[in-house]
């Protein structure tokens, strides 16, 4: 693998950052709940953190990335119905959102990483897969303390 | 450092109670804030008593005192909280003086309890029905709500608000679903899209759109022609409702009653029709306990006679009423019904709960359960909002005619209205007959003594049982059961309801109490009796 070819591998997860980041401020700007702005607002700041991150990547391709794997994926994004974006959207209907969009990220990196032949190709974007679950698994935590109320 | 209100753990709870007391042998600080002199006293640090019904005086006075001395957590209250300055501003009304004059705890002791409160690295508390059984129960809860998110203590371990359920399924049967406004996991009725997902997961129409009633609303309607039919399951309705003669005439104004139980109860008495049931024995099937843990529960004897499963009694029923079938074979299939329809629980199966329960929410199969929730801070309203609490005196206090307050509650050896435990022949041996707790002051004054009968009577009805003479109870305060139909606290308590839950004032009504004759049997026997 040439550091083009890798370039163009950090361009793409770049691409997708920026475009979560632009999606999760957009939102914030409409939702009126204001702890699911705040919410939305985090998760923008987070993708700005990411795309920081592979930015570094992309420029210095010395640099290795060792991301902590998740050890089990609960599958919850799986399990729960993707929420019809709403400005009046609860908080959890706002993570639910946003793990859905993670595991969307997660299922395309996983593709990539299928259909690419080069072992270095592979495991950059297994990487990236192991990175989007990282953050699904952690919206997933929050969603399950908040998106089953005991309300009565 | 636990922080007990509002329950006499070890006689209602002996599980949870013996639990706390081995973290007070491995060092945890006990605090128990009760207006009786109950067991756990006798392990506790401290034991603060507080006149009954002066909860929300009480604690909104230790969050004055803990405001003041700036032992809230102020990052708690910044990151997670919506409006900690209104909190503060309204428990100024409570500085801890004022709160002392009003619930009867010396200023000194407030003191020294908002320090133990503040000062711990995290606090756990621990209520039930002495909190909620009054006209102001939900504001008593929301009041430790708050106490708890003032000092940073929900989401953690070892702390948080814990409510200990009054029965060992209590949990499951409203998370099944066993409440007037929700389906299976709080799936509200009046939700219109929730409504079509039970339809199509039920194959029905018509599902209602409208919450019923709750369980006093129920029996209140019953006199005006609202409720014609009532169907009770495992419930000793008279004896547990608040002012049994009134409960008696609601009962009496139904067009159709059916009761369904394993013995027969004062209520089976009223019935037009008696379902013989199962008891926990006899019945395949799961309990989910106070800390949303299911568990299974295996059946090991057959049932006798013609008694059958709820399960399969009601799906009988479904089917000569309708011509629908449930389709359930076994309680398994129940189970699946709320898999399928609540994902809160879609991750918990039989074969998962085969050797240990598992704790809801567990919405896959991949997933461990949930033990602790709102670690992150977040709640599923954004974040933690604080409620306005003020005091609020009980319905009825005791004046010249009836100088006495009743408080009322459960003992050790028995269970609810003991329809179970009284057929019990160990533990009927043990605690053979209520007794009337009244204090050595007033016992002085009235010349009784532990063993004497006396007469209570309260403006709804009166009752003849034994007095035990102890300081268990403060002087003007006396004490007893609802388990003994005969001398059952509900025929003096009050049917005055907290207008959100709709729970009965059981712990407040006022009495006046007669000797009616001499004990003939020694006092100790009736102190070996009463002590748990």
């Amino acid at each position: 693998m040439d550091n083009m070819e890798l370039e163009k591998i950090f361009s793409v997860a770049i691409e997708r950052e920026i475009e979560a980041h632009e999606f999760y401020l957009a939102v914030s700007n409409k939702v009126i709940n204001s702890d699911v702005k705040r919410v939305f607002k985090e998760l923008a700041q987070e993708e700005m953190g990411h795309m920081e991150l592979l930015t570094r990547f992309k420029n210095d391709p010395s640099m290795v990335m060792k991301i902590e794997m998740p050890q089990k994926d609960y599958k919850i994004a799986e399990a729960t119905d993707l929420p019809k974006f709403d400005i009046a959207m609860k908080p959890a209907d706002a993570i639910a959102l946003a793990m859905k969009k993670e595991q969307e990220s997660v299922k395309f990196y996983r593709g990539m990483a299928a259909i690419s032949k080069d072992a270095k190709v592979k495991s950059q974007f297994e990487y990236l897969a192991g990175m989007e679950l990282g953050h699904k698994q952690r919206l997933e935590n929050v969603f399950v303390e908040i998106g089953y109320p005991e309300v009565f | 450092m636990i922080f007990v209100i509002g329950s006499n753990t070890t006689e209602a709870h002996p599980i949870v109670s013996y639990y706390i007391k081995r973290a007070v042998k491995k060092g945890a600080i006990l605090i128990v804030n009760d207006p009786r002199k109950i067991d756990l006293t006798q392990w506790a640090t401290m034991h603060v008593q507080h006149k009954v019904g002066t909860d929300i005086a009480y604690i909104n006075g230790l969050m004055n005192e803990i405001f003041k001395n700036g032992w809230e957590d102020k990052e708690y209250l910044r990151d997670h909280t919506e409006n900690p300055d209104e909190i503060r501003k309204w428990v100024e009304d409570y500085p801890v003086e004022k709160a002392s004059e009003i619930c009867g705890v010396p200023v000194e002791t407030m003191k020294k309890v908002a320090k133990i409160l503040g000062e711990a690295k995290v606090a756990s508390v621990c209520y039930t029905l002495g909190i909620t059984e009054h006209i102001c129960g939900t504001d008593n809860v929301k009041t430790l709500a708050n106490l708890q998110m003032v000092l940073g203590n929900i989401g953690t371990y070892a702390g948080g608000l814990n409510p200990l359920r009054g029965q060992n399924n209590v949990q499951g049967a409203c998370d099944m679903g066993a409440l007037p406004n929700v389906y299976h996991n709080y799936q509200a009725v009046d939700n219109p899209a929730i409504k079509e997902k039970f339809e199509k997961a039920w194959g029905v129409t018509g599902l209602p759109t409208k919450p019923g009633y709750k369980m006093p609303t129920m029996m209140r309607k019953a006199l005006d022609g609202g409720t014609k039919i009532l169907y009770c399951i495992g419930d000793n309705t008279i004896q547990t409702e608040p002012n049994i003669t009134h409960s008696i005439k609601e009962i009496e104004a139904l067009e159709f009653f059916v009761c369904v139980d394993i013995f027969p109860t004062i209520t089976t008495a009223y019935a037009d029709v008696i379902l013989p049931d199962c008891s926990w024995g006899e019945v395949d099937g799961t309990f989910t306990n106070t800390e949303r843990r299911v568990q299974r529960i295996r059946k090991v004897i057959d049932p006798p006679g013609d008694a059958r499963p709820h399960w399969w009694v009601l799906q009988e029923l479904a089917k000569r009423i309708n011509g629908y079938d449930l389709g359930f074979a076994s309680s398994e299939g129940v189970w699946e019904d709320m898999r399928k329809t609540a994902t809160s629980c879609a991750g918990i199966t039989y074969e998962r709960l085969e050797h240990v329960g598992l704790q809801w929410p567990c919405p896959t199969l991949e997933h461990p359960g949930t033990p602790l929730l709102h670690t992150s801070g977040n709640f599923t309203r954004g974040k933690g909002l604080f409620h306005h609490t003020d005091n609020i005196s009980p319905a009825e206090m005791p004046d010249e005619t009836y100088p006495f307050l009743l408080s009322t509650g459960r003992r050790l050896w028995h269970y609810h209205t003991a329809t179970q435990t009284r057929n019990s022949i160990g533990l009927e041996k043990l605690f053979p007959e209520e007794l009337m707790e009244i204090s050595p002051l007033d016992a002085q004054k009235l010349g009784i003594k532990s063993g004497d009968l006396v007469k209570a009577t309260s403006r709804r009805g009166e009752i003849n049982l034994k007095a035990w003479v102890t300081d268990r109870s403060a002087p003007g305060v006396c004490w007893c059961s609802f388990h003994f139909v005969e001398a059952c606290a509900n025929w003096l308590t009050i049917d005055r309801f907290d207008p959100v839950s709709e729970t009965a004032e059981y712990k407040v009504c006022a009495i006046k109490i007669e000797k009616i004759a001499d004990g003939k049997e020694p006092v100790s026997l009736i102190r070996r009796q009463a002590r748990p």
